[in-house]
């Protein structure tokens, strides 16, 4: 393991090596490397707490999952095979297919905004100053509030009624009230406002640190040859933070399918079933109404469907690099 | 040092292991036929939040029990997905051997086969049951599978202050009732020169059914059902005139009055509560266990208890309550069926309505007890009549839940969208509950 991430290293700093900073490594690190060889089980050994504590609390489960997915899950009286019953179940059931268009919509919406309020952020605040730190620190904020206590906060400010905080806003340039999350109309852009505003922040820490990694002296180049600052940040910033976007996306998507809890919070899937997201469907359906078998046949359904973007992603990315 | 890093990860990997071993619990036997032991604790699991007033109450309760038997038990308090922990001990096997949780759980717990029959001879105190108590305590076999032990209606908490300002009268049907609530809504009654409150308070949202659970009360008593039907044989209903006429009349008071307080489609109860506590709203339905925090919060001399408004068949109202259920497996049987009978005895049911913040008893369920004996509070009366003689339980059959869930969606479907026909969604909702009543075998055919 210490071997594969040494040569990770290696490899991310091949285009700086290219850029004109030719690093050779040192000889007493390649004469250590070859010593550790030998005990091949170290690296093991000091991923078993971890390793183990996923096989308790993430594959295990997994796999259980997937066969209770086959059965009629009674935890008393045993469970009984019955087959892809559960999954024709789920597949068939109208409520599925509108929460996984609910959910694609809300994972789509929510990763652009946060990938767009997060470059934002961080082309505002990226320096080195001692008063721009504090902001993004304080820009950070939302991503440490839990989720819980950012629901709450939200609701109130969506309070639907002309008094309420955001109404009150908007009222000042004549808009308004709007119901926001009690209304079927503006519930899904509400719920995804607020994960903009949670996300938002995160996607800005890991665009900093992209933006540090982009060799100053292109930017030189690129004012010697004329570019103005919009074509700086699109010729120049873009394509060096094309690796940073993608682990963003990879990472958003995924979160995007999985998203529950504010959702859950702040309206429950309601009104009229406008918010309801396959998570929120399947505890609905597995934990409230006790069809456990159906839940996990659809949370198998979801797993795959995640698994699939990851590797599309992957795949498409791999062939870019190779180009 | 490298010594010391292999020492390091060995180390690492033993101590896991090691607490692994430690924290593997023992596997138990359980099943039919199992040892008998009247020593044995009896575990009791209670749906309350841990550390409340409310646990207390059980706690009391519960130890009075082994004063009185001689058989020991122990309470645990569980609120958060307490179905689930539930399921999880059903897995391995061990189920704790008395369990207090809403008598409309009957039916799935039944299901899934983690109650234990009840022979009603061996409960002597049954025989001084409440009629609707002991049928709630039947599931689609006409077998006993729970004892209902405690009892809650609902009946209409008033703002008096606002009545007396406005110079009105609480309502007694449901034409004064929208009245009052219009005149709460447009006439200030808090005097602030601000159009800020709102006539009824309503726990909207589809999360655990709430929507339903309100709603019954209006759907009862203008006639209405969600299912008909007895035993294993039901209909859905709820495209029938009388519930049509319900919900539309419900629906109005959003949609057309707009009476209901803003953001109500997406409440469940404890925000709905504040309303009423904060003076947003003026009339809320619910039950006796709100009283105790209303009196703290808002003041007893700021509101009153009526009797829910009559609809246009009767006054039935929403009765739930809690139920002794005994669950399969126990190795002490007899101390699980003198504990049902000692909670019901006329001693047990006096015992747990006493207190001020909290009560094991709500409204007692033994016809032997008059529930004045014990409080003078004349608003525990009004709770008390309303039980006897407009209570309605919600139908026992396999699964109560998924009904309410979808009722639940519905009506939160037409609170929050004024452009939905009510018929048709109610037809659309019927065509759902009949694929749920087939689903657990019990459509009529």
């Amino acid at each position: 393991m210490t071997i594969h991430a040494a040569d990770a290293a290696t490899a991310a700093d091949a285009p700086k090596a290219a850029a004109g900073t030719i690093v050779s490594p040192p000889p007493a690190r390649r004469r250590r490397r070859h010593r550790t060889q030998g005990q091949w089980w170290i690296p093991w050994a000091f991923l078993m707490p971890a390793l183990l504590l996923f096989l308790v609390f993430r594959y295990i489960p997994m796999v259980q999952a997937i066969q209770m997915s086959v059965e009629n899950v009674r935890p008393y009286l045993g469970n009984e095979f019955v087959g892809a019953q559960n999954y024709q179940v789920i597949l068939a059931d109208p409520a599925f297919r509108d929460a996984t268009i609910n959910t694609v919509i809300l994972a789509v919406g929510q990763t652009v905004g946060c990938l767009l309020l997060g470059f934002l952020l961080a082309l505002l605040l990226e320096g080195q100053t001692r008063k721009l730190s504090f902001i993004r620190s304080a820009a950070f904020l939302p991503v440490v509030v839990p989720m819980a206590v950012v629901a709450e906060l939200w609701r109130i400010m969506y309070y639907p009624s002309a008094d309420g905080f955001l109404n009150n806003i908007i009222g000042v340039f004549g808009l308004g009230p709007s119901e926001y999350i009690n209304s079927p109309d503006s519930a899904m852009w509400s719920v995804m406002l607020m994960g903009i505003w949670r996300g938002g922040p995160y996607d800005m820490m890991i665009i900093l640190a992209g933006l540090a990694g982009i060799d100053r002296g292109l930017y030189e180049a690129a004012t010697v040859d004329g570019a103005n600052r919009w074509q700086r940040i699109v010729h120049v910033t873009l394509p060096g933070l094309r690796p940073v976007f993608t682990i963003l996306f990879i990472l958003a998507a995924i979160r995007g399918f999985r998203v529950f809890t504010e959702v859950f919070l702040m309206t429950n899937g309601g009104p009229n079933g406008a918010t309801e997201v396959v998570m929120t469907l399947l505890y609905k359906l597995g934990l409230e109404q006790g069809k456990l078998g159906v839940g996990s046949a659809g949370a198998v359904l979801l797993f795959l469907a995640t698994l699939v973007l990851t590797l599309v992603v992957q795949l498409i990315t791999r062939r870019k690099k190779d180009a | 040092m490298h010594t010391k890093m292999k020492a390091a990860a060995v180390l690492g990997v033993v101590t896991l292991a090691l607490a692994g071993c430690t924290s593997a619990a023992p596997a138990t036997g359980g099943g039919s036929g199992v040892k008998q032991d009247d020593e044995a604790v009896l575990e009791v699991w209670t749906r309350t939040t841990p550390g409340s007033a409310s646990e207390a109450a059980t706690i009391r309760q519960v130890e009075a029990f082994t004063e009185a038997t001689g058989y020991k038990a122990e309470v645990t308090a569980i609120f958060d997905d307490f179905e689930t922990k539930l399921a999880q001990r059903a897995g391995q096997k061990d189920l704790p051997d008395i369990v207090l949780n809403d008598v409309s759980q009957l039916g799935t717990m039944q299901t899934q086969g983690i109650l234990r029959e009840i022979d009603l001879k061996d409960v002597e105190n049954a025989k001084d049951l409440s009629p609707q108590a002991l049928e709630a305590g039947q599931a689609v076999d006409g077998k006993t599978y729970g004892i209902p032990y405690s009892a809650q209606a609902n009946a209409l908490y008033i703002r008096s202050d606002w009545l007396q300002k406005l110079g009105l009268e609480a309502p007694t049907n449901w034409d004064e009732m929208l009245e009052v609530a219009t005149a709460f809504t447009q006439s200030d009654p808090d005097g602030n020169g601000q159009a800020d409150t709102y006539g009824l308070a309503v726990p909207g949202s589809t999360k655990r059914g709430y929507a339903s659970w309100y709603f019954s009360n209006f759907l009862w008593s203008a006639g209405g059902d969600f299912i008909t039907g007895s035993g294993d044989e039901w209909l859905p209903s709820m495209s029938s005139d009388e519930a049509v006429e319900a919900t539309t009349w419900f629906r109005d008071l959003q949609c057309t009055a707009g009476v209901i307080q803003p953001g109500a489609v997406s409440m469940d109860t404890p925000p709905t509560n504040e309303t009423f506590e904060s003076g947003v709203t003026g009339m809320y339905v619910t039950g006796p266990y709100m009283m105790p925090r209303f009196d703290k919060v808002l003041g007893a001399d700021k509101y009153e208890v009526v009797p829910m408004p009559e609809g246009p068949k009767d006054d039935s109202v929403l009765a739930e309550g809690g139920t002794v259920y005994l669950m399969a497996g126990s190795e002490n049987e007899k101390g699980q069926t003198a504990f049902a009978d000692w909670y019901i005895s006329p001693e047990a049911q006096k015992f747990g309505m006493e207190g001020t913040e909290a009560f094991a008893i709500q409204l007692p369920v033994n016809e032997k007890v008059d529930i004045a004996d014990v409080r003078d509070d004349a608003r525990w009366q009004t709770f008390a009549t309303a039980y006897k003689e407009s209570g309605r339980y919600a139908p026992t059959i396999p699964s109560w839940t998924p009904v309410r869930q979808m009722s639940a969606d519905t009506i939160n479907a037409l609170l929050a969208d004024c452009s939905l026909d009510v018929e048709e969604e109610l037809t659309k909702l019927d065509g759902k509950l009949t694929a749920e009543l087939l689903t657990q075998g019990i459509l009529k055919q």
